[in-house]
Formats: C-alpha cells, structure tokens, sequence
C-alpha cells in the first residue's frame, strides 16, 4: 500500500512537471530544457527554510520555494530572451548545470551527498493518504489552471505569438513579457511540485536533477503530445509506470538503469518521427 | 608558489591539457557554423568513438591502427546516419529549432544508455596504464601525450584551415554557412555540405576520444560533460567563428590551471560555469540577431 | 488638413547597403501616399524603421508631432501605427476571426491579472470586438469566413484578412505593404473600395505597391525612392511623366 501511495504521489508531481513544462515549450513555444532545476529551487528552498526556520509554516515554506524558482526564471528569461529564442536554450542548459555544480559544492545545502533530515510536517498513519491528496489536489489544479490559460483571450495571444511573433508584436502586444510570463507561471509551478516533493521525501540530491531529468519530463511531454492539456498527464504516468512493470522481470540493478533509459529515450525518438503529435495529439505535427 | 618555472608549467600543462577539448570545440563549432545547430548527437559520437576504440584495443586486442579505423568508420558512420535519417527528415518537415535540440540530446542520450548496458560505468581507459614518459626540457616537464596531443591538434587545426582556404569543397561549406539558401541557387548541395561536416567533425572526436582516452578513465556520462565543455568554448569565441572557439578553448583551460593557484580544486568546475554566465550575459553577440534584423 | 507622420533626416544602413539615406516625409489625415520605386530601394525599410521593426542610425519620426524614436514595436502600434506585411504573416493556425481578435490596440487577453480578476469586463470587451471583427468583415464581404481558418482561404482574401486585422487597430497611419501584390478581380475591387474608405474616414495612408494603375487610382501624391533616397516627391502624374524614373523604374 505505501508503495502505491508513493509512487501515485511521485506519479502526481511529476504531472505537475510535465504540465508547467507544457505550458513553457508546448504552447508558448519556448525553447528550454532546464525545467527540473526550477524543480530543485523550489525543493531546496522549500526543504532549507523548514530545517532552518522551523517557525514557518508549510505552506509558506512551499509558496517561498515556487517564488524563488518564479524570481530565478524571470532572471533567466530576461536577460537571454532580450537576444534571441535560440540563447534561453543554451542559457537555460548553462544555468541547470552551473546551479547543480554550485549546489555539489556549497556546504549547506548538503554538497553532493544531498540534503536530508527535512522535517517530515505530517506524521501518524494517515501521512501517506494525507499527502497523495494534497499532491494530487495540487496536480489537478495545476492541470486545469493551464487549460484555463491557453483556452480564451490569453491562449489566443499565444497561439498568435507562437504562430507570426512579428507580426503579434507590431499589432501592439507585448510578447517578451508575455514569454517572460508563461515561463515564470510554469517554473513556479514546477518549484512548487519541489517544495511537496521535500516535505514527502524528506530528502533532495544534486543527483535528481541532472539533464537526465531533463529529458525524462521531456519524454513525458513528447509522449503525451506537446501543446495538448492532458497529454503531459498521459505522459507522467506512462513513464513512470513502465519502469514499475519492467521492475518484475526482476533484472539486476546495473542491466535496469540503462534498460529504463534506452526506453525512454527510445520512445521519444519513435515518436518524434512516427507520431509527432503525441499521443492526444490530433494531425499534423509541431513544427 | 610564483616562480617563474612553476608558472611556465602550469602554462605549458594547460595548453596541453586543452587540446582534446579545442578538437571538440572545433568540430561542435564549426557543425554550429555550416548546419546553425548545437548538435548534442556530437556528445554520443565521442562515446562510440571511445568505446569501439575501446573495444577493439583491449577486447580484440588489434593494433593501433586498425583501432583507430574501427573509431573513425563507427563515428563517421554514425554521424552520417544522424544527418541522413534524422536531421534531414526534421529539416524538411521545417521543425522547429526546439525539435532539432530535443532529436539530438536524446539520441545523444539514447546512445549513452545502449553504451551503458553495453560495458557498464566502471571508468574506463585506452590503455592498461595512463602514464606516460616524461622529458624535462628547461627545467619543465613535457610528456609524451603532452606533445601527441599539442601536434596532432596543431595538425589538425592547419588541416581544417587548408581545407577550408583552398580547397574548393571547403569553400562550398563557408558558403552554406552563409546562406544555405543562396548557395543552393548557385548550385551549391547544403546537403552534401552538411555530410562533409559531419565526417570532419566525426575525425575530430576521434583524434579528441583518443587523446582523453590515453589520459584519464572515461565512464559512459563523461561525453555529455565534453560537450559542454565545447558549448562555452564555441560561445566565448563567438558563434560563427571556428579558430576564435578554438583559442578560447585554451583560454579556458589555461583560466582552470593557474586557477590552481588560488582556488581549491572543487571549485575549478564552478569556474567553467561562471564563466559561461558571464559570456551568456555580457557578450551575447547574437545567435540569430542578424537574420531577425534582415526581416 | 493635419499632419500625422512626419520623418526627419531618417538614416540606416547594413554594412554596406544604404536602405535609408536622409529621407524626409510628411503625410497628413486623409492623404494616400504612394511609395514607388525599384526591389531594394528601401520601402519596405521605411516602413520598418517608421513601425519600430528597425532602429534608424540617425533621424527622428513624429506621429502627431510628438516625437516616437523611443518607442518599441508593439508600443508604436499602441500609439496607431497599424502596418501590413508583404507576405501578410497571418497566424496561420488560427480562424479568420481570431486573427482579428488579436488586433484590437489594447488586448485584454494579454494581461493574466486581469483574466483572473476581470472576468465580467473581459468578457464584455471581448463581445465588443467580436462585433467590431464582424463589422470590419463584413464591409469586406467576408462575414462568412469568419470561422475558416486563414489558410484554407484563397489568396485574394488572405491579403483582406490581413488588411482587416490592420483595421483593428483603429489607427491614425496605416502602413500597407504591397496590398495588391497578387490580388485580382472581386478581392482586388474591395481592397481598393476599403483603403479609399479608411483614408476618407480621416486616416493618414502609405501604400507601397508595383501595381500603378492602383496608385494612380487612389493616391493624391507619390514619392519615388531607389537606393534608400527619396528622388522625387509629387502627384502620381509628374512622377509618371518624369523621363527620368520612366527609365529608372517603369522601364519604358
């Protein structure tokens, strides 16, 4: 039973990831590939101030995390969108690895062995239940909220952002700031999915958010089909369910890892070609 | 600490050191330069070409030369395979730059996973020993691979810019470079310009995986952090300009090894990244500025 | 009549290639003004750097005499410069009406906060422009396409669509760029009617287009421009009658 309820939770924030990074790349068209670091900003800060500041609430100390990764992305966004689309691609890639690197090496934040001992917030019997709602609640949440924006006046402005940005531009719309936007909405989302993932697992490594992180919620993303509200959701689940049924062929650990990747990457490859839509995709294909 | 012999070291070892990573710096940049894409795919090629070197040294136990060959045909093979089944059919289909990225990075990916299962994450080594002689020359230590490594990347540098200089296929790339599109007009094929680059650089993998690999143990993740290494290279010289990523692929490694001298060795990678940060956000000399201008 | 653009001393250049040299340009309300001249001789250039798509080296541009080099693209627009494009880069994903929908010189859509928080006035706004889109299409005859996607419309109404998302904007200058640049029969009478109407409605218009019979129909004046400088500016007959432009341009 906690086997589920942990990976039903897992299952829920990585929703959360799948859907805000949607929202960045599938429909505002954004070229990142440094989601899971907005995961690690808000799962740090989050896990720091609540053994640190213990008097805090945690709800505040996951509202802090999400704020700290929305001020990180703002400060990415700004400063190598002024250049060009391709840059945030690069600049975000040298900010995930630059920040992991710095993570590894500071004292405090546990260096590369990770950081453990957050205090667990809720204890008793019901911890399990009580946090696969609150994930899931979360998870939904976010899902709908995204609809919410890319259906309606906003979703038309980016879709005609995304379509002609010059010409959206000279019809008098701000579109820097609504990038900026989008993408400061989606990494908060994903930072805050990192301050719930602190409070369940009580413990973060540099390790988790590595460009295979990176490519794993792509995968997701991909999967589902890219600029679809429900595909990132179809996408959490699938890759994270798989490797749980490949778990009963009982292969040793150091054949498992590489069989998990080679799948994953896999399918993304497969599907980029075959069916680029994704699977809720409709016809035609992103460009 | 500052003696002039102690600096002149530390100078003579980071310009050796640097010269696997100028290899792959020139062969990332200059695929940026002619195709206008980070090729991630680069980081999975500089795991074949180490692993069927590999392979072919210590399980088959062939000689060197045959070795070598093994790595040039499986890297230039694969690289050709990249450019024909995959990043010809996104570029026709016209997708977008995001989908070229995502297509490289998971092959890449892909490609490190295959090698995983393959031989597993022991770090590995061409040879059974990593040392090498050493000669003293004026009171500085100057070892074997130092000089393999100093020369073969000179050679190859001169090589590219013969190539590029004289020869009339190297011309045809700095066309494609320019203007993929006017180049076609004048009968110029981008696609056969884009299979050649793809075998130079695929040369300068191998010559870069043969160097590291005599050096220092590989593990299967190591290219993704190669490839890296070459993004800042080709972003501090300057996207577009090939020999400028290489010198400051010198540059780089030079600012690590006197870096020695005041910083502790764990915050020798920070470095790396600072400084890519620093590039990012004071000499942003535009990826794609021009071309949004000529709209 | 008053004056709504005005350019001075404008000046920009790409390396080597001069796309603006020194031009000075007035057009008041009510005026069509045509812009003629050889490929490359800057016109497409001087709409960029008159709509914020380029910054000029040297030289100012006033939009009802209040000065306007500072402002960025979409705050130009804003102010009402409403501009068309050569290959009309309409979103070709969306409907004809939503690509209307988009035009409006203050967008509510664009603001999030006031998604949240507004909903009543947004969506009122939004029945508002959804009428005014209408009104707009159907002075064009298009009502119908209204829910057709851009692309599947034939080529004429394509360029209506763009000029009609131009409309939205409720701009004081309209900048087209060759409007009639493949347009024929019923498209090509509507064009004309619409951008007579827009300019008699008290509306500065610049019109750069090849088709002359077009320009001699509509425009009161005409600049000539090769080489980024203006050559001559006059009504649509001395230019036409000028030996000089004959050879340059109309290749007679």
């Amino acid at each position: 039973m906690e086997y589920l309820i942990t990976l039903a939770v897992l299952i829920a924030l990585n929703v959360i990831l799948a859907a805000s990074y949607n929202l960045v790349i599938g429909y505002g068209g954004l070229s990142t590939v440094a989601h899971p670091i907005f995961f690690a900003i808000g799962a740090y800060t989050t896990g720091l101030l609540s053994i640190h500041v213990p008097e805090l609430p945690a709800l505040a100390n996951v509202v802090l995390g999400m704020a700290a990764a929305v001020v990180a992305s703002v400060l990415l966004a700004g400063s190598s969108l002024r250049v060009s689309g391709d840059y945030l691609l690069i600049a975000s890639l040298g900010f995930q690895l630059g920040l992991l690197q710095l993570i590894r090496n500071l004292e405090f934040t546990g260096g590369p062995g990770g950081l453990s001992a957050i205090p667990g917030t809720i204890v008793g019997p019901m911890r399990g239940p009580l946090f696969l709602l609150i994930c899931g609640g979360a998870a939904l949440a976010c899902v709908l909220i995204i609809r919410a924006i890319v259906k309606g006046p906003y979703g038309r402005a980016i879709g005609a952002m995304r379509d002609e940005e010059l010409a959206f531009t000279a019809l008098g719309r701000n579109a820097m700031s609504m990038k900026i936007v989008i993408f400061a909405i989606g990494c908060g989302m994903a930072g805050g999915a990192g301050g719930l993932y602190a409070y369940y697992f009580q413990y973060i490594s540099p390790d988790q958010f590595e460009v295979l992180a990176s490519a794993a919620v792509l995968t997701m993303v991909v999967l589902g089909g890219m600029g679809t509200p429900f595909g990132p959701v179809v996408g959490a689940a699938l890759l994270l369910a798989i490797p749980q049924a490949i778990t009963f062929l009982h292969l040793p650990q150091n054949i498992m890892a590489p069989m998990q990747g080679i799948i994953f990457t896999l399918l993304v490859l497969v599907f980029l070609f075959l069916r680029p839509a994704g699977i809720l995709g409709g016809k035609g294909h992103p460009r | 600490m500052f003696e002039p012999i102690i600096l002149a070291q530390i100078l003579w070892t980071g310009i050796a050191t640097s010269s696997p990573y100028v290899l792959l710096t020139v062969g990332f940049a200059l695929t940026l330069k002619v195709t206008g894409l980070w090729n991630f795919a680069q980081s999975g090629q500089m795991a074949i070409a180490f692993y069927a070197m590999f392979f072919a040294l210590n399980a088959m136990a062939w000689p060197l030369v045959a070795a070598i060959a093994f790595g040039i045909v499986l890297t230039a093979g694969s690289a050709i395979l990249v450019e024909v089944y995959g990043l010809q059919v996104l570029r026709d289909r016209r997708s977008d730059s995001l989908m070229f990225f995502i297509f490289t990075l998971i092959l890449a990916e892909f490609i490190i996973y295959v090698i995983t299962l393959l031989f597993g994450t022991e770090p590995e080594t061409l040879y059974r020993s990593i040392l090498s002689p050493v000669d003293i020359i004026g009171g500085i230590a100057i070892s074997e691979w130092d000089k393999l490594g100093v020369t073969l990347t000179a050679g190859a540098l001169a090589g590219l810019y013969a190539f590029m200089r004289y020869t009339k296929e190297g011309q045809f790339l700095a066309a494609v470079a320019d203007n993929a599109k006017l180049a076609e007009l004048y009968g110029i094929s981008a696609q056969r310009a884009y299979r050649v680059v793809a075998v130079i650089s695929a040369l300068f993998i191998v010559a870069a995986m043969y160097l590291i690999g005599s050096h220092g143990g590989i593990v299967p993740n190591t290219p993704l952090e190669l490839v890296l290494s070459a993004v800042i290279g080709t972003l501090l010289g300057g996207i577009g300009r090939v020999f400028a990523a290489a010198w400051a692929s010198v540059f780089l490694a030079l600012i690590q090894s006197f870096s020695i001298l005041f910083l502790g060795s764990r915050w020798q990678n920070l470095l790396l990244y600072g400084l890519l940060f620093a590039t990012i956000l004071v000499f942003p000399r535009g990826v794609r500025l021009q071309r949004l201008w000529g709209r | 009549m008053t004056e709504i653009l005005r350019v001075e001393g404008l000046q920009k250049r790409f390396g080597g290639i001069v796309v603006s040299d020194n031009v000075h340009l007035s057009i008041a309300s009510g005026e069509i003004l045509g812009l003629i001249g050889p490929n490359g001789a800057g016109k497409t250039s001087l709409f960029n750097l008159i709509s914020g798509v380029l910054r000029p080296d040297a030289g100012s541009i006033f939009l009802r005499g209040q000065k306007i080099d500072g402002a960025p693209l979409y705050k130009r627009a804003r102010m009402g410069i409403a501009r068309t494009w050569q290959n009309m880069l309409l979103f070709r994903s969306m409907s004809v009406l939503d690509n209307l929908m988009v035009g409006p010189r203050e967008y509510v859509g664009e603001s999030i906060v006031r998604l949240a928080f507004g909903r009543a006035g947004v969506r009122a706004t939004e029945a508002a422009m959804q009428e005014r889109a209408m009104g707009i299409l159907a002075r064009m005859g298009l009502e119908q396409t209204a829910g057709s996607l851009v692309v599947d419309l034939p080529y004429g109404q394509q360029k209506l669509i763009g000029l009609a998302r131009t409309l939205m904007n409720d701009g004081d200058l309209l900048l087209l760029d060759e409007p009639m640049a493949g347009v024929e029969g019923a498209a090509y009478e509507t064009m004309q009617r619409v951008v007579r109407q827009e300019s008699e409605a008290g509306r500065a218009v610049c019109v750069v287009e090849h088709n002359v019979s077009f320009i001699r129909d509509l425009c009161s004046r005409a600049v000539f421009m090769a080489q980024g400088k203006i050559l001559q500016d006059g009504t649509v007959e001395e230019l036409i009658s000028s030996s000089v432009l004959t050879e340059l341009y109309f290749g007679v």
